[in-house]
């Protein structure tokens, strides 16, 4: 008999499972089907130089770990809580009051409960303890310790990648712990001893190698922008020239691989181009550094720093002025927080380019990215909307009923909330929040951040994007909203699944597409279908 | 007796106050030695971006700019426990988060108590009492009751005192009776409790039940303070049993989860403005990583890059 899949299923449980810490203290080690992601492969493992590369599977009973893995191990997390306060201060100060519990939307879509926030901080916890505190070496498991076990490791494979790395827990804790710290730390001691995640190498080691995650050649992404440009004028009737590797252009533009050619990022895709043309934009793309996004950030410290470099370096040596990043989630988080840091040379070296941004249209000086030189596309539409340089036509989305999703990382590592909402309602008649649990701050993950997109996670994916799901779905039934907007290319590839999965009627997109849609450019001609080719102000009703 | 008194009324208290003393100094350089890689504040508010956005009076200081922004937001979790005041409780099937403000309530009221209760006690070390602890005992005790039953005068009611059991007490069940807690809550989270409903109990024991003679209470504390203890001291059962609670509790203090208190100071997410794009953050032990530059990017790609060259860096429709 055939297994029924997780796909076809008519309806599945959450099971809320509730034990003691004696049971909390042993590994979880069963691999199972839609939970755990399929390992890397050795390619990726040789093209990255990291350790110990070699063919395995999670369903091994050998994962032909190094003999003297246990103490290369403990060498590293003693190494990582010295270069980290992070972990330090997280390993000590937990105090379990459970505020992050159910926060987690893995917890409350599986109810497992090692997918609780503070559970997941104590697999590393409990072991850090037994190597590192005197009360976990004299009381053991009396102390909340145990010992660093083959299995230990198995469970840190399952449960630190069912972890998105959103941060929404470290809203809710009192001391701002901060589990998807936690998570990046505990991958990079797995990596120590050659456990390394597919999804998350495959992409990585071509987005070193192409310069992009999905590993298109550069002429693959001429090619795309070259579609771009052909739907563009099929659109608009007008001729739109896109700058590639463009010395001396003022401003180099840096988007998610994503945007190349996948649904739905491929209207945001050509709402930049068509913007920034009719903005008479001086910039330029990069087939060097034609990603945004850091796949190394969801692995390790050396190979984010890989990645990372590539843009400062091209900012350099085309002579650009700064540097507009587009609609990405995790692309941020490493833009805002992490870029200019992990730069070492690279960046004092860009500078003798790079200038503070200023909106060559409206004036406005970035102030707030006077340092790093990098602007959100979100931050740029708002200025050139405020002072209405664009001429917008907003009935062109009337038969569209929106709201906004925040995606994790530019909510909670950025703070990036007004800029989308008023350049959505700077577009569209029809705006609607989510419930106040569901957004900004408190915003729930799409269930596929941080390397989880993986097919293999299908089913942890839907669970986890549940809470997502049914805050759309309310506003869905209250407002009639019809078009989900997210400035994230991981999410445009996850919410429609998900929102197909959870049967509800709603199309999806980014916030530029919206932008670029309602703009009346210059010499147009009567337009009469949308940037989805579909009739102009006809909404198709989604299949689910 | 006065052995006893001796081991339990200076020795004990002294060894616990020494452990206190250099565990948490430990600790506490331990986190400092430590180093901050990344500045990976949690911004839980609208970004300082453009100035007209609309930013709420809250957002600042939830997603600071600046240093005093970020101290506002520090002193906002350490007195007011401003995270868990936004807590939310998921429910199912409902599939809707409701605030829940128990966790926070409870908390606070403890802290709290806790505080002023340990400001209270400076009466038993401090001769002549400052004005500003007799001023907070007046305060607390502003309810005064006759109760002839069990004390035949008098009684003001310190209101902390019961706050704090009453705290204590809830956070007690919450481990116990909610599954979910229950589930995650070590034989160390219980320790801590029952630590401080130790001292707690006794100490109220001392204030409504059984009282104690103040007057030997107050000549040990001074004594200790000016490391001039008093040779053999007697003393009341009960108080023994409230100063080896409180030795317990001190002793274990840095060994323990209890060291949050120091170490929210120190929370990455928490102390560090929001301002990543205006002031770069260096990571001290920042090391270069070799990385594909652009000739061997060039050279891989040469055929490609070369049509990109004969195209003149633009990409044009094709034309029809």
């Amino acid at each position: 008999m055939q297994e029924e899949k997780f796909e076809d299923k008519e309806k599945f449980e959450i099971v809320q499972k509730f034990s003691g810490w004696k049971e909390i203290l042993k590994p979880t080690t069963e691999m199972k089907k839609g939970y755990y992601s399929y390992a890397a492969s050795l390619k990726d493992q040789e093209y990255l130089n990291l350790p110990f590369p070699r063919e395995w599977s999670p369903l091994d009973d050998d994962w032909k770990l190094p003999p003297n893995w246990k103490e290369i191990l403990i060498n590293k997390i003693d190494e990582l809580r010295k270069k980290y306060r992070s972990l330090q201060v997280f390993m000590d100060i937990c105090v379990r009051c459970g505020a992050c519990a159910d926060k987690c939307h893995y917890y409350i879509g599986t109810g497992d409960p090692k997918n609780m926030p503070v559970v997941r901080g104590e697999l590393l916890r409990t072991v850090y303890r037994r190597y590192f505190t005197k009360t976990g070496k004299m009381f053991g498991e009396w102390a909340g310790a145990r010992d660093l076990t083959e299995d230990v490791i198995r469970e840190w494979y399952l449960y630190f990648f069912q972890c998105s790395e959103c941060r929404r827990c470290s809203v809710f804790c009192p001391y701002g712990i901060d589990t998807a710290e936690i998570t990046m730390l505990a991958r990079e001691l797995l990596n120590s001893i050659g456990i390394s995640q597919r999804f998350t190498l495959t992409s990585a080691a071509a987005c070193v190698r192409t310069g992009n995650h999905l590993g298109l050649s550069p002429g693959g992404v001429v090619n795309s922008i070259r579609y771009a440009v052909d739907d563009i004028k099929e659109i608009t009737g007008i001729d739109v020239e896109v700058p590639v590797n463009k010395k001396g252009a003022e401003i180099l533009f840096v988007t998610p691989s994503g945007d190349y050619f996948a649904q739905p990022h491929w209207f945001t895709f050509i709402g930049y181009i068509m913007v920034f043309h009719e903005l008479g934009l001086d910039y330029t793309f990069s087939t060097y550094a034609a990603e945004g996004g850091n796949f190394g950030f969801f692995h390790s410290f050396e190979v984010a720093k890989k990645i990372n470099q590539k843009i400062y370096k091209e900012a350099k040596r085309l002579g650009v002025k700064w540097i507009l990043g587009g609609e990405c989630g995790h692309m941020w988080r490493v833009k805002h927080q992490y870029m200019a840091t992990y730069a070492d040379e690279t960046y004092e070296d860009a500078l003798k380019v790079l200038e503070e941004p200023v909106n060559p249209v409206t004036g406005t000086v970035f102030e707030n990215a006077s340092s790093t030189k990098m602007v959100h596309i979100l931050e740029f539409l708002a200025d050139i909307l405020k002072h209405k340089k664009l001429k917008i036509d907003k009935s062109r989305n009337d038969h569209l009923v929106v709201t906004h999703h925040d995606s994790c990382n530019i909510a909670r590592g950025m703070g990036l909330f007004e800029e989308p909402r008023f350049v959505i309602k700077s577009v569209c008649n029809h705006y609607y929040d989510m419930p106040e649990h569901a957004i900004r701050e408190k915003s729930y993950c799409c269930g596929s951040g941080a390397g989880l997109l993986a097919d293999e996670l299908f089913e942890l994916r839907m669970r986890g994007g549940m809470p997502r799901a049914m805050a759309v779905k309310y506003v869905h039934e209250m407002y009639g909203v019809n078009h989900v907007t997210a400035a994230c290319a991981i999410d445009r590839a996850a919410i429609p699944t998900l929102l197909k999965y959870w049967k509800l009627p709603v199309q999806m997109g980014g916030v530029t597409e919206l932008v670029a849609n309602a703009m009346v450019m210059k010499g147009e001609i009567e337009r009469d279908t949308d940037l989805r080719g579909n009739p102009l102000g006809e909404y198709l009703e989604v299949e689910i | 007796m006065s052995v006893l008194g001796t081991l339990v009324g200076v020795v004990i208290p002294y060894a616990a106050a020494i452990i206190f003393v250099v565990g948490v100094l430990y600790r506490v350089f331990t986190w400092s030695k430590s180093v901050v890689p990344f500045k990976i504040t949690t911004t839980c508010g609208q970004q300082k971006s453009l100035p007209w956005l609309n930013r709420t009076f809250m957002d600042r200081f939830d997603s600071p700019s600046t240093n005093w922004e970020t101290a506002v937001r520090m002193l906002m979790e350490v007195f007011l426990f401003r995270s868990l005041w936004k807590n939310v409780r998921y429910e199912l099937p409902a599939q809707t988060a409701v605030s829940t403000k128990w966790l926070w309530l409870f908390a606070l009221t403890f802290h709290w108590s806790l505080l002023i209760v340990l400001i209270r006690h400076f009466r038993f070390f401090l001769q002549p009492v400052p004005e500003f602890v007799n001023f907070i005992q007046s305060l607390d005790g502003f309810i005064e009751v006759h109760i002839g039953w069990f004390q035949p005068h008098v009684v003001h009611i310190m209101i902390t005192g019961l706050t704090l059991l009453v705290a204590l007490l809830y956070l007690l069940y919450r481990r116990l009776a909610f599954p979910r807690e229950r589930t995650f809550s070590l034989p160390s989270d219980y320790l801590a409790l029952v630590l401080l409903l130790g001292v707690a109990i006794t100490g109220l024991l001392m204030r409504y039940v059984i009282p104690v003679d103040v007057a030997q209470v107050k000549e040990l504390a001074q004594g200790l303070l000016s490391f001039h203890p008093p040779a053999s001291p007697e003393l009341h059962w009960l108080f023994m049993l409230h100063l080896l609670f409180v030795s317990a509790l001190l002793a274990y203090f840095p060994f323990s989860k209890l060291m949050h208190s120091a170490g929210i100071l120190f929370s990455p997410t928490r102390n560090m403005p929001n301002d990543n794009r205006v002031v770069r953050h260096i990571n001290p032990w920042n090391y270069p990583v070799k990385g594909v530059d652009w000739d061997e990017f060039y050279e891989e790609f040469k055929e490609d890059m070369e049509e990109l060259e004969k195209m003149g860096y633009v990409v044009k429709p094709e034309e029809v």
